[in-house]
This record gives C-alpha cells, structure tokens and sequence, in this order.
C-alpha cells in the first residue's frame, strides 16, 4: 500500500513537470506543443552524454542538459514557430515535424538500444519499512520544487505578471508595453527546461531511447486535457490523479494496460468535461 | 472542369497505368501499390478534415480497422477475401460513429486529441488482447486479393480513382459546400437551419469507409495486419500528405500521398538517413508552402484562377 502510494506520488511529479511546461504555453502563446516529448527526450540523452560520454560532474551535467534544451526550445520557438503561429494546424505540423527529426537523429546518434543514465543516488532510502531507490524520491523532490518555484515566479515577479498578463489578452499586453513575442520566447524556454529537467532526473529510472518521446507525449496530453488545457494546478490535480492510476494499474491488474489509463482519461474527459477539471472555455 | 485540368489528370493517369507493366519489376509494382493505398487515405482523410477544418488525428482508427476486420474474416475464419471490403467498410463506419457522436461537438485541439486518444487506445486493445488479435505480432497469412501483382495494383488503382471522384463529386455539391461552411461558422449554420450535427458525423462517416477500404487493401496486399496499422505515426503520415498535397483539394491530397512516398522510396539509396532526409525536407516544405505543394504548384502551372 505505502509502495503504491510512494511509486505514485514519484510518477504523478514526473508527470507534472511534463504538463506543467505543456500547459503553460498553450495557456500563454496557444501553441499547441507537440515537440514537448522531444524536449523530455532531449533532456535524457543529454543526460546520458554527458555523464556516461563526456564523463563530466553529475550536477554539471544536469544543469548543462537543462540549458541546452531550454535554449532548443526557444530557438524552435523563434525560429519554426513564430512565423507560422497564425495558424493553429501549421503549428501543430511543424512542431511534430520537429519530434519526429530529433527522434530520427537520436536514433541515428545514439542507435535504438535503451541507454543507461547514471543515478544520482545510487542506494535505497527507507521509508516506513518501504525500501525506495533513492533516485526517484530525488527526482519527487525536485520535481516538487520546480514546480513551486515556477509557481512563486509566475506569481510573484515583474516578469511572471507579464506572462500572466500576455496569457490573458497578448494584444492589451502589448498595448501596455510587455513585448508579447519576447514572452512567447522565453515560456517556450521554462516549458523546454521543465521538460527537459524531467528527461534528466527520470533517466535513471526509465529507459532511454529515441521513441520515449512519443509515450512522454501521449501522457502529458492526457494529464493536460484532463486537467484543463492552460490550467497549471489543473494539470497538477490531474497529473496526481493519472499517475496514481498508472500506479494502481500496473501493481495490481498488469503493466501492460497502463499506457490505456491516459487515454481513456483522455476520452472520458473529452465527452464528459471537454473544457477538464479546472480548464476554461477555449475558443479554437 | 477545366480543360487543361482533364488533360492534367489523364497524363498522370496514363502514366500511373502504363509505368507498372513497362517497368515490369515485381518491386516497383508493389511500391506503386502502397502510393496508390496511401492516395486512397490521403485523400479520405482530407475529406473531412480539409473541407471541415476539424483536425482529426486518428485516421488511423479507420484505418487498422478495415485492415483488423479483413483479418478477422479471411485470416481467422477463412472467409472468402472479397467478403473483406464491404466488412471493413462497415466496421470503419461504425467506428466513425461511435467517435464521432460524442467529440464532434469538441473543436479544434480536443478534436484532434480525442481522435489520437481513440485510434491509441484501439491500438493498445490490439496489442493486449494477444489471444485474439495476435498481439504485436498481428494475424498473417490472409489471401491476396487478385493473384498477380499487376493485377491487384490495377485494382487499388481504379479504386483510388473511384475514391477522388466520388469524393470530389461530394465535396463540388451542396454537401461539401456546407462542409465547407461549417468550417467557416458553425454558429451560423447552425442559425441558418443546416443539421450541423448530422453533416459533421455523415462526413466523418463517408472519410471513414473510404479510409477502411484502403486499410482491406493494405492488409490484403501485406497479406498481414499488425497493431502499427493503429499507430499514431499512420495518421500522422496521412496528415502529411494532404498537407503537402494542398488541404480541401481532396485529388491533391491523393498526389500528395503518391508524392511522399515515391519520395521516400527514391531515397533508399540514404540508408539510414533516409527519414532523417525525409523529415527535414517536410519541415522545409511546410515552412515556406503553407498551402502545400501539389495543388498549388499545379494552379500556377495551368495558369488562371483556381
């Protein structure tokens, strides 16, 4: 029972550092996102190379990971997506075009065999008689206060009040003199770098390989559909909520079925609640 | 119709018909099999999503579900493989139905995500319930449908034709001008007495068995179905390829769909940069032709207006 509620809490924060990015710039810029599973992988086989290739420093690494998809991202944002952004299907084109490159170029790179990312805690931890690897009550902590921390910034800073403000109206934004292409670039970097940050500290713990992007993808849909497209404690509520199925399935009926519980989420949300559990109305 | 457009058809279709027998290569015929195929999608797909605007990315459902019947009746049961296409006509439009009565009323993004969440969730159902689908490994051994293979590509092919047609014919007439309207505002059709609702799902309906006709002609000429005939990266090629065929052109589309894969086939010469190639020449061409490429490219060609 403690092993279940502990494996999913670990999987419901993963899970949200994904959505989290996905959702905050649907909410922000309307782009619908769907090389966010690309940043995830990115950030893995970042991970990978630097530690296991390049044989550098674990948090050096991390923290370069990181950087590196955060700086992807916002090029990909300036560069592929800002041109096209006025229409939503020439966005949603190029940005699968773009997971389905970065995949065909891992695969190239680092061949289709799952990697090995090095642990950053490499011994069990106790808790309450559960003995949990200790990687992934890190990456639950992490995850923890990444999250908290984009939530003080986008509440608390001058420049977490023009996200918001951009989110609400982008043209009165920039009536008001907040750079609303410049607030595009930069959401586009914090998602990348949640997401990435995500790849790096659940490396250990899954496998890495040039296709994880796809079931990350599929996932951090569901959990923002069933949270509320452009809601970030929606998709923590439903993040919560889709990694303790994911959990409950896989200990207690069979593995096998848990790639389904996102997607019946998915559906049963759509005919029941299409806007999610705390999403508002969006006009597409 | 114009007359450069008859003349425009009847070459590429001259050349679609004679290539095969002249080039006479057992491979190439197959190749040409698959583009024909991949039109038949392309061209369902762009239907009803490029006359309606409503994104759907799970064409694959339709797809695997033809494709899954076929086998069910030939593979497993043995039944006479002509029996296969009207059976996977009606399994795709039953699967049509049931998707499209409750997400049709959602828009843009939760269409397009209810869609891909089907078409996952059917291909998952594939893979777990092994005992009677095969799991991964799919069910083999199904008959061709037409012994030889010239035989069988002048079949596909006249059936691609049959699918442009009747598909352009509905998308010139008053049904495919509402299409096109609801496109435009729902609301307003809605106002002005249209049954939005059923236009939408007949629609989806008339996509689909045109969509699962093609699936009983890729299982019958694999002679094999597998879980991947579900798979997201299916629906996703089809949207490619109506993109690159120019969305609510329906004949482009289908071109597109040839397109792409003659394409891919000239580059295995690449080996395994070939879809690395293919990827970055896609993400070019949706950058800098938003309209796509085919149907564009021709209306320049022939000059005029469209």
């Amino acid at each position: 029972m403690l092993t279940v509620l502990i494996y999913g809490a670990v999987t419901s924060a993963v899970l949200a550092m994904l959505a989290v990015g996905f959702t905050l710039i649907f909410g922000v810029a309307r782009i619908l996102n769907l090389a966010h599973g690309a940043f995830y992988a990115i950030g893995a086989y970042c991970a990978y190379s630097f530690t296991a290739l390049l044989k550098l420093p674990l948090i050096v690494s991390a923290l370069l990971s990181v950087a590196v998809v955060a700086v992807f991202g916002m090029a990909m944002e300036r560069v592929l997506v800002r041109p096209l952004r006025r229409s939503s299907l020439a966005v949603l084109m190029i940005t699968l075009t773009v997971a389905l490159t970065v995949e065909q170029v891992l695969f190239i790179a680092f061949g289709s065999q799952s990697k090995n990312v090095p642990a950053f805690v490499n011994f069990p931890i106790n808790v309450h008689g559960v003995s949990v690897d200790g990687q992934r009550l890190l990456a639950l902590a992490i995850a923890v206060v990444l999250i908290g921390a984009l939530w003080l910034f986008i509440q608390r800073t001058r420049l977490g009040s023009a996200i918001l403000a951009v989110s609400q109206d982008p043209e009165a934004a920039q009536y008001m003199g907040i750079p609303a292409n410049r607030i595009f670039t930069i959401v586009m970097g914090l998602s990348a770098a949640l997401a990435g940050a995500a790849g790096v500290i659940s490396g250990p713990f899954l496998s890495v390989r040039p296709t994880m992007d796809q079931t990350a993808m599929i996932t951090a849909f569901s959990v923002v559909i069933v949270g509320g497209l452009g809601s970030i404690p929606g998709s923590i509520l439903a993040a919560c909520i889709i990694g303790y199925s994911q959990t409950i399935v896989a200990f207690y009926l069979n593995p096998e079925w848990t790639g389904t519980v996102s997607l019946v989420a998915i559906l049963l949300t759509l005919v029941l609640r299409p806007s999610g559990l705390m999403g508002r109305v969006v006009n597409a | 119709m114009g007359k450069r457009n008859t003349i425009g058809a009847a070459v590429l279709l001259a050349l679609f018909a004679g290539l095969p027998p002249l080039l006479h290569n057992h491979y190439l015929t197959g190749v040409f099999i698959v583009c024909a195929i991949d039109g038949i999608w392309a061209a369902s797909w762009d239907f009803f999503s490029g006359l309606t605007g409503r994104e759907n990315f799970g064409q694959a459902l339709f797809i695997g579900g033809g494709a899954y019947a076929a086998a069910f009746l030939n593979g497993n049961f043995g039944l006479n493989p002509w029996f296969s296409i009207p059976a996977g006509i009606a399994v795709a439009v039953v699967f049509a139905l049931l998707v499209g009565f409750p997400t049709l009323r959602l828009k843009g993004p939760y269409f397009a995500l209810a869609t891909l969440a089907s078409a996952a969730i059917m291909q998952q159902v594939a893979i777990n319930l092994w005992q009677y689908t095969g799991g991964s490994e799919g069910i083999y051994g199904l008959d061709t449908l037409i012994e030889s293979s010239l035989g069988f590509y002048y079949l596909v092919l006249a059936l691609m034709v049959a699918t442009v047609v009747v598909l352009g014919l509905i998308a010139r007439s008053r049904w495919g001008t509402i299409m096109r309207a609801i496109k435009g505002d729902e609301t307003a059709c809605q106002a002005a007495g249209i049954n939005v609702t059923f236009y939408k799902i007949a629609s989806l309906a008339v996509s689909a068995a045109f969509a699962g006709l093609g699936g009983v002609l890729f299982a019958h000429y694999q002679q094999a179905v597998t879980p991947d005939d579900f798979d997201v990266f299916l629906s996703i090629s089809v949207i490619i390829m109506a993109y690159v065929g120019g969305l609510g052109t329906i004949w482009g589309a289908a071109c597109g769909g040839i397109l792409l894969n003659l394409m891919l086939e000239l580059m295995r010469g690449l080996g395994e940069y070939r879809l690395w190639v293919y990827y970055v020449i896609l993400m070019v061409v949706l950058f800098f032709m938003r309209e796509g490429f085919v149907a564009p490219l021709w209306r320049r060609l022939r000059g005029g207006n469209a």
